[in-house]
């Protein structure tokens, strides 16, 4: 079978890229309408927040973002990497069409939030007027996602967040054993360290990410011997939630986002702990 | 073919009424486009409460000064261009002895004025920073990409009222009562498109680095 070597986009000649097959954006586009998709554009931005109005009315196409994207510098400079390219792949063309593009366009803009920007905020930093291009690329990125179109393991994490609060599918059985089993482990080099389960008032709570327990439960151990040669007054939540990553705000999904942070925080609050202190 | 500039009332509507309606719309414009940003951000409510005056300040002469962000030293010929281009396009039209003699004939007040020859090359520079942000414009890959008619349009406003004002002021190319009227026109379509165009930018500069700076202070991040 013949492969397919580029994919040029149907609007912008210059967007030409190597095809990268997903099924959450090749599938998923397939059951959308345009009425849908209107509908969610204008959910997303017909308001018009001072946030997005600010960066559109201000932003003079200077394209001195530019040198702030990684994905600008490692490509040869391809001018359609530059944040403010982006911009106008996405929802300068949304608002132009007043919201009237078809599924391929949401592909297309999916592509370009989701795999080629990493929502940094170094174009921010780069702008002369700071305006918030990054906050732009999260609302395209929240159409995208209330439309379903979100690539694959974007979209398995998110689920698996809101599923199980983690966004590696744990429960809270296997946290616990997962933590009294390291506990076994280092007890062959340290005799009294203790892993505290949901010690009130201590000084530190750690929360890891959600990968430790899962595929590298050492570095539990590993956290363990550290907070022990430190004297550290230690502690790790019994309850969801734990995992400090967050998973659905890389998609914008507002409420399992909120659902995730409120979690941790109301963990801390149980245990009346002074500091939080996160891997990564 | 000239004929209808000779005409008494063209001068006397660019120089008379358009002149109040360009102001009225300049000014009440302008205060409500910053107004109405100001008041959809209040609705908001994750704006405002996050705005820091100490990092507002800051991130605002960090911005303000050449060479002082890293991007301005990176882009240097922008920036080369661009400061010089800013200053004339503000300062000029206030400071300008022309200006304030017409200011004076009028009400009898006048201020500050910039000596003749400094206000020439003033003039000169914004003119010439108008040709390279056009060709900047063609040539830079990246600028190209994202550049469409309305900025071609934006930088046109800006560059008339400069080399109509320079060609009056040496009686060039046309009669200077002509090129006076070209002048007037010029000035108050760019000043009734401030409002309305990008070039709002004008204040909105000020409020997005207010924001921004202030999410940088939040994050202890630097301004870069």
């Amino acid at each position: 079978m013949a492969v397919e070597e580029k994919v040029v986009s149907r609007e912008f000649k210059e967007y030409v890229r190597k095809p990268n097959p997903d099924w959450g954006l090749d599938e998923t586009i397939k059951g959308l309408t345009p009425e849908k998709i209107e509908k969610t554009i204008k959910a997303v931005i017909g308001g018009r927040s001072a946030r997005i109005k600010g960066v559109i009315e201000t932003c003079i196409h200077c394209a001195l973002c530019a040198e702030a994207c990684q994905w600008y510098l490692s490509n040869d400079k391809d001018p359609t990497y530059a944040p403010v390219a982006k911009m106008r792949m996405t929802i300068w063309e949304m608002i132009k069409r007043d919201g009237k593009v078809d599924a391929e366009f949401i592909k297309q803009c999916a592509r370009i939030v989701f795999t080629e920007c990493n929502i940094c905020h170094r174009c921010s930093m780069y702008c002369p007027y700071g305006l918030d291009i990054t906050f732009i690329i999260g609302m395209v990125r929240r159409i995208c996602f209330l439309l379903g179109v979100v690539p694959q393991r974007m979209i398995d994490q998110a689920y698996a967040q809101s599923t199980t609060l983690n966004q590696v599918w744990l429960s809270q059985n296997d946290w616990i054993d997962t933590i009294q089993w390291q506990e076994d482990e280092v007890g062959v080099d340290f005799k009294d360290l203790r892993i505290p389960i949901d010690k009130e008032g201590a000084e530190v709570m750690w929360l890891p990410l959600g990968a430790e327990p899962k595929t590298g439960p050492y570095h539990i151990e590993r956290t363990a011997k550290i907070m022990y040669a430190a004297g550290v007054d230690w502690t790790v939540p019994g309850k969801d939630v734990w995992d400090s990553s967050n998973m659905p705000m890389f998609i914008r999904d507002f409420v399992t986002m909120q659902r995730i942070v409120r979690g941790l925080y109301e963990n801390a609050a149980r245990l009346r702990i002074k500091k939080m202190v996160l891997t990564e | 073919m000239l004929d209808f500039v000779r005409d008494p009332s063209l001068y006397n509507f660019v120089r008379g009424p358009l002149v109040w309606i360009a102001f009225l719309v300049f000014i009440g414009g302008s205060v409500y486009k910053v107004r109405s940003l100001i008041l959809m951000a209040k609705a908001e409510k994750v704006v405002l409460p996050f705005i820091n005056a100490k990092a507002t300040v800051r991130s605002l002469l960090h911005w303000l000064i050449p060479f002082a962000s890293r991007n301005l030293r990176l882009n240097w010929i922008v920036t080369v261009f661009t400061f010089p281009f800013h200053i004339g396009l503000v300062f000029l039209p206030i400071f300008l002895l022309a200006h304030n003699v017409l200011i004076y004939e009028s009400w009898g007040i006048s201020w500050w004025t910039l000596p003749e020859g400094l206000a020439d090359i003033m003039t000169i520079v914004v003119i010439v920073s108008c040709v390279f942000f056009f060709f900047r414009r063609i040539f830079s890959p990246k600028v190209k990409f994202v550049t469409f008619a309305s900025d071609y349009l934006i930088l046109i406003v800006t560059f008339f009222p400069f080399l109509t004002g320079f060609l009056a002021y040496h009686q060039w190319l046309l009669p200077h009562k002509t090129m006076g009227i070209l002048h007037m026109l010029f000035g108050e379509i760019m000043l009734i498109s401030i409002p309305f165009t990008r070039l709002t930018h004008m204040f909105y500069f000020f409020l997005s680095r207010a924001f921004m700076g202030s999410q940088f202070a939040l994050w202890h991040s630097r301004d870069w």
